[in-house]
């Protein structure tokens, strides 16, 4: 059922293009000559060789990305293994641990924020990467758990079943049926916890430890000084790279689509 | 001859001294250590760390925190035993002297101890220097754009005036912002009178129609961009202002000024104490000094006496404190009972609120 | 014809794997350790007495909750779900024919739009509705453009109020309501509307009957994943409302900081997360989705 009308195609361009539009003027202001964001005063890269000089800035970049590799990894193992099992049994405290693991994106980060530092501390954790992990998964892991439910609880359980029955192994079910069908699922959920983990800044200040900056907690310290001509430029930095990262997985994923048709 | 003798001891005592010190200074060896610096970012320009490291082999981790509070929560919890230098403002510093928190300081490890500017020792966080070196100064005042009001500002007073409804904006500290109404009444910033409090709080309600925004960060954004016509800052933030508009006004309210004072203190469980002294000590090196408070996006007043002649003439303006400016003028702004300090809180509610309605 | 489908799919008997209980321990240990532990703490806090400078004392009290009854703090309650209720309205509003249409493209110009929504989820948030005061403020991009087309005369001052929070909200949450949309709609089986308008249904009809029940579920997580943050997200009151509306995630933080009252923070925050699970079940019973995307 194909709708002719231009309206959806309208639609999708105007409120794109207006969710854009903060993002296009971070990127102009970034070669604003004026240190102050508030007046155009003629092009300048000043800002990009002021943040090229900055090795702060790229240790705590790479420090954050190291961060949100490590927690969308312990994130997706634990909150897909934990939607297959809560499929797969039917506890009654399932549905209890399902409300508690949520809880994390249902209270402010503040406190979390703090309640961890309390937690950590009398758990005798050394503050640092492994805290953050730990602190940053608690908000990832419902994520990857309502996607990849969500896909679980739509797929036809007879397939898994046929396929059983037909003398696969219970790897060779997951790996050719469960995984596919969770995949996208999963994939969303990743991304979703990756953007999550690599903006945090609430529940970063809180349990991290001496030396181990992350990016966001030094933009938003930065902020704070009002130096934001060079955050707008690392911004924009950001923004290309993510954009080249998404373009190529997609340039991949067509190519290996591609493949799979063939075959 | 008997001066001449006094003038060769004084001068051996000197030398003496210096070489001492110099010899003290250097006997640790840190070189290969760490040193945890704990404080808001911007502090320091990359070439005084820099500087520290090359000169003691020390590497620096520089880690930030947002609120003082947050500092304090984390000593409290951790015992103090992660950091080696904090810098934090003087209220909390009242809080972490008397909870034990910071290290009695052994000045023998400190020998630039005495170019700090005795106008800002022996205060009230901590009376007999016993643990804190101090840092800088910060003093908030009103800034205006004379050509968006058309009055002129002299006093807290005068932010009340109708003219200037929808056309403020002020930082978000409810101490000093709650504290400028009291001063208006006559009232010091540290009452504890609940009930002077709860009447400052019935004054400053009926400022709100003025207020356009409640900004504790780039507050000076706002005036430069002509969103408000005044603006009521941190010193950071009017040295900011002024340096890229001089056409801005900043006023010295004559009720009296709020005081602020930054200092460092090593935390009790420090990890690294010999590198935290030599920091420290660094730190206070009037070259050293003159280089922080010269930078650009520092902006707060120099509390190094012999450093301000190595400030350059155009930043000396602006982080050399005026002469007429001393503790006559103001208060500091401290640490006052929890039932006050809860009814600030209160007052500061209603406010937003009324800025909200 | 509708929901039950995958009703029944979860309340059917599955056959029972006899290890499959393997996969819930890292989960269930997690959960444990890392968000019922402190989850106890924080209500245990929330009772405890304020200590003099920092943390608290072990004496028993009900002082924190009494003073949630403030009229002050109770204010502050309405106007966050107020607030909430008005963003996630918007959000929804604007998201769900977004997530909708986006699903019903061909697959190569679905894939461009996702990442599309997905790009500036990837920025910093700061520096985002930093942008947007840029455009919003008096010399603003938009004042600026409007000033030059001579459709005003005098800058609008369109920053630091009640609506520019609430387009604040609308803006940091939308792509959660976006993709939760799709994913149920992308996944949803065409041939059921089809079999609706061959009934002879109306494409309203069939979007009613049939479209909707089935998107149902995205639509749940989509609200409840606006709604919930849209309590707590205490920095766009900031930077947008200039501080002047006050939301329950700004009293904790202030309470938290300048405060230093750990244990009223902690009792906002119990109070908050009932209120949160209360209208996360009250729209469960309404809509009669059980199946949240599998959230909870």
């Amino acid at each position: 059922m194909k709708s002719k009308s231009r309206l959806p195609g309208i639609y999708l361009a105007v409120v794109t293009a207006i969710s854009y539009v903060p993002i296009a003027v971070t990127i102009i202001y970034s070669f604003n000559h004026s240190k102050i964001s508030s007046v155009w005063e003629g092009f300048s890269l000043e800002w990009y060789e002021r943040l090229f000089s900055d090795a702060d800035i790229f240790v705590s970049l790479r420090n954050s990305l190291i961060l949100s590799v490590l927690v969308c990894a312990v994130s997706a193992v634990i909150g897909t293994l934990g939607a297959l099992g809560v499929k797969r049994t039917n506890f009654r405290l399932n549905k209890v641990m399902a409300y508690f693991s949520s809880v994390p994106i249902m209270i402010p980060e503040i406190i979390l924020g703090m309640v961890y530092l309390a937690l950590f501390s009398f758990m005798n954790l050394p503050f640092g990467i492994v805290t953050l992990v730990i602190a940053h998964a608690s908000f990832c892991i419902p994520y990857i758990y309502m996607m990849v439910s969500g896909r679980l609880f739509a797929m036809d359980p007879s397939i898994e079943e046929a396929a059983r029955d037909l003398g696969a192994s219970p790897f060779e079910v997951f790996r050719d049926i469960t995984f596919p069908a969770i995949l996208p699922g999963l994939l969303s959920g990743l991304l979703l916890s990756f953007a999550m983990s690599f903006d945090d800044v609430v529940i970063s200040i809180f349990v991290t430890g001496p030396g181990f900056n992350t990016l966001p907690l030094k933009i938003y310290t930065r902020m704070k000084t009002g130096v934001t001509p060079e955050i707008n430029a690392l911004a924009t930095l950001m923004i290309l790279a993510t954009t080249i990262l998404i373009l190529l997985s997609w340039k991949l994923n067509k190519t290996g689509d591609k493949a799979e048709e063939e075959k | 001859m008997n001066k001449r003798l006094i003038a060769a001891a004084v001068f051996a005592a000197c030398v003496i001294g210096t070489t001492g010190a110099v010899t003290a200074e250097e006997l640790p060896d840190i070189s290969g250590t760490t040193l945890n610096l704990y404080t808001w970012d911007g502090m320091f320009p990359q070439e005084v760390l820099d500087g520290f490291t090359e000169k003691y082999g020390v590497k620096i981790q520089y880690s930030n925190f947002d609120y003082d509070e947050d500092m304090l929560a984390r000593l409290e919890t951790n015992g103090a035993s992660e950091y080696d230098v904090v810098i934090a403002d003087d209220y909390i510093l009242k809080m972490v002297n008397d909870e034990g928190l910071s290290e009695e300081l052994d000045k023998s490890k400190i020998p630039n101890y005495d170019n700090q500017n005795e106008a800002f020792m022996s205060l009230f966080y901590d009376p007999e220097n016993k643990y804190n070196v101090v840092y800088g100064v910060g003093i908030p005042l009103i800034v205006y754009d004379p050509s968006l009001i058309d009055i002129e500002i002299s006093s807290f007073e005068d932010l009340w005036d109708e003219s200037l409804a929808d056309n403020v904006a002020i930082i978000g500290n409810y101490r000093v912002i709650d504290g400028f109404t009291l001063k208006t009444l006559g009232e010091s910033f540290n009452t504890e009178d609940v009930d002077k409090i709860r009447e400052a709080g019935e004054k400053l309600v009926t400022l709100a129609p003025n207020i356009r925004a409640i900004n504790d960060t780039n507050t000076q954004d706002l005036l430069l961009s002509g969103e408000v016509g005044a603006a009521f800052m941190y010193t950071s933030q009017v040295t900011l202002a002024l340096r890229t508009n001089p056409e801005l006004v900043a006023v010295y309210p004559s009720e009296g000024l709020g005081i602020g004072t930054m200092a460092q203190f090593i935390p009790k469980n420090a990890p690294n104490k010999e590198a935290a002294y030599a920091f420290i000590n660094y730190l206070l090196e009037p070259e050293v000094a003159a280089k922080c408070f010269d930078s650009d996006e520092f902006g707060y007043y120099c509390t190094n006496k012999p450093a301000e002649e190595f400030i350059s003439e155009e930043n000396r303006q602006y982080v050399v404190l005026p002469d007429d400016i001393t503790w006559e003028s103001g208060e500091a702004i401290q640490t006052i009972s929890d039932e006050a300090n809860e009814a600030h809180m209160e007052v500061w509610a209603e406010f937003q609120a009324a800025c909200g309605a | 014809m509708s929901m039950d489908f995958s009703g029944t799919v979860s309340k059917g008997r599955k056959r029972k794997r006899g290890r499959s209980w393997t996969l819930l321990v890292p989960i269930y240990i997690f959960t444990l350790l890392f968000v019922f532990l402190p989850l106890i703490y924080m209500v245990y806090l929330s009772f405890m007495t304020k200590a003099e400078v920092w943390g608290f004392e072990n004496r028993f009290t009900l002082e924190n909750y009494k003073k949630i009854l403030d009229p002050l703090y109770l204010r502050t309650f309405l106007n966050s779900l107020k607030l909430a209720l008005i963003s996630t309205l918007v959000n929804t509003a604007v998201g769900y024919p977004y997530g909708y249409f986006m699903a019903k493209l061909e697959k190569k110009k679905r894939d461009i739009m996702l990442l599309l929504v997905m790009i500036p989820f990837w920025t910093s948030e700061l520096i985002r509705l930093n942008g947007w005061i840029i455009v919003f403020r008096s010399k603003g991009v938009l004042n600026l453009i409007l000033e030059k087309a001579g459709l005003i005369d005098k800058p609008l001052k369109l920053l630091y109020n009640y609506q520019m929070v609430v387009f604040g909200m609308i803006y940091a949450l939308l792509p959660f309501m976006i993709l939760c949309v799709y994913s149920s709609v992308e996944k949803m089986d065409w041939k059921l509307v089809e079999a609706a308008r061959d009934l002879g249904g109306n494409a309203a009809q069939a979007f009613l009957t049939v479209t909707l029940p089935m998107t149902m579920p995205g639509l749940l997580s989509g609200v409840v994943l606006t709604f919930i943050p849209s309590m707590g997200l205490f920095f766009v009151a900031d930077l947008l409302g200039g501080n002047k509306i006050v939301l329950v995630g700004n009293v904790i933080q202030q309470q938290l900081t300048k405060g230093r009252n750990l244990p009223f923070a902690a009792a906002l925050s119990v109070v908050l997360m009932i209120l949160t699970s209360l209208f996360i079940a009250a729209y469960r019973r309404i809509t009669k989705t059980d199946q949240l995307e599998g959230l909870i």
